[in-house]
């Protein structure tokens, strides 16, 4: 039973972990679930939600957001009539342009501690006075200030990794020297496993991330040619219903759901 | 009749006045039983305005940064409300915050008995 809203960051150590895929699809399948959804891509160097839910223009980014130039209703875009059932999705863009994209890469320790502030207020303005079950936070990969600062203001984190052996490395040193020090609940998402079809390779890669991560496995998500097809151009939680990735994805939103 | 108000009232003032001072020597004790426990080290550059950004969270002593994070998430609170989020005694955090003050990342204002703790992230240009 929900008792109030989470924020929910999605996030990586290195690039192409699936973060964008895991956030979007979670969302719509917490929105299938019944619940009051927001989903906020706060990957400002390389947005991407925009393209995936082919939206070219909405009366305010979230880049204005959080420069303070317009209240966070202007920035949020309802896209419920894609969800089933009774939950709602609402989703707030950064702004794909090339010239946004260089204005958020030179701000300065000043802006993002406002940035940081604006943030924190989503709590009371998203979670609290417009009731909503959930905010993800769709994040830059690595340790940048945009993805700190979503790291700082969320509940739960949810770490999308490989077994790319650099990503393990990175992936280690970021949850001992980044989100043990802000004492965040964190959750792994094993992604792109190439064999998990038995019980014994599932228990194997448990014990692989018990060991190496020592936080919870939230899910493994198999290497699906289905989701290397469709290139980024379909939610399949609300294509695909039936399809395994799907499944998985129900799978964890209860996890997460039942998270007090 | 005018010196009977005037007798009647400074009194009152003046005790109000000294427990005001003993507060603020009470905070500034605090600071200096913190400091001779973890060294100087926290204060090396106190910074009049020094932004608590993620990094500088970063970089912290774990007891700071977890008073610090605490006040960030509410906002504004006294060293009591603190106290109840981190479940460590109320002078222990009162010292803490004092500290983070001096050291520039966080604002303290008095409304009456009580001193409220807070960012000032929009104030800082």
């Amino acid at each position: 039973m929900i008792v109030m809203g989470k924020i929910v960051a999605v996030h990586s150590y290195k690039g192409g972990t699936g973060k964008t895929l895991l956030s979007v699809n979670l969302a719509a399948t917490l929105a299938e679930h019944g619940r009051k959804v927001c989903l906020f891509d706060l990957d400002f160097r390389a947005p991407s939600l925009s393209t995936l839910l082919k939206i070219e223009k909405t009366e305010c980014w979230l880049n204005d957001y959080l420069n303070g130039t317009c209240e966070i209703d202007k920035a949020l875009l309802d896209l419920s009539d894609k969800v089933r059932d009774s939950g709602k999705l609402i989703v707030g863009l950064a702004n794909p342009a090339t010239e946004a994209i260089r204005d958020m890469s030179a701000k300065d320790r000043k802006w993002e501690m406002r940035a940081l502030g604006r943030l924190l207020a989503l709590r009371t303005s998203l979670l609290n006075d417009k009731g909503f079950d959930y905010l993800i936070l769709d994040t830059s990969p690595g340790l940048q200030y945009s993805s700190i600062n979503a790291i700082v203001s969320a509940d739960l984190v949810l770490v999308a990794t490989t077994f790319d052996r650099s990503d393990v490395d990175g992936t280690r040193r970021m949850l001992r020297e980044l989100y043990d020090l802000f004492e965040k609940k964190t959750e792994v998402v094993i992604n792109k496993v190439l064999d998990v079809s038995s019980k014994a390779g599932k228990e194997e890669i448990q014990s692989k991330v018990n060991d190496v991560y020592e936080v919870p496995l939230l899910g493994i998500v198999p290497c699906f040619c289905d989701i290397l097809k469709a290139r980024g151009g379909i939610i399949f939680a609300q294509e695909k219903p039936e399809h395994p990735f799907t499944r998985i994805l129900e799978e964890m939103a209860t996890k997460i759901d039942k998270m007090g | 009749m005018a010196n009977q108000e005037v007798a009647g009232r400074k009194p009152l003032q003046v005790l109000e006045k000294i427990r005001e001072n003993l507060e603020r020597l009470n905070d500034k004790m605090e600071v200096m039983i913190e400091l001779q426990k973890h060294g100087r080290k926290d204060l090396q550059q106190p910074l009049p305005d020094a932004p608590l950004d993620v990094m500088t969270l970063l970089s912290m002593p774990d007891h700071l940064r977890k008073t610090a994070m605490t006040l960030c998430r509410m906002g504004r609170a006294t060293a009591d409300e603190i106290s109840g989020q981190t479940k460590r005694a109320r002078a222990v955090e009162s010292a803490y915050l004092n500290q983070l003050v001096i050291m520039g990342h966080l604002k303290k204002e008095r409304n009456g008995r009580k001193a409220y703790f807070f960012v000032d992230r929009e104030n800082q240009r």
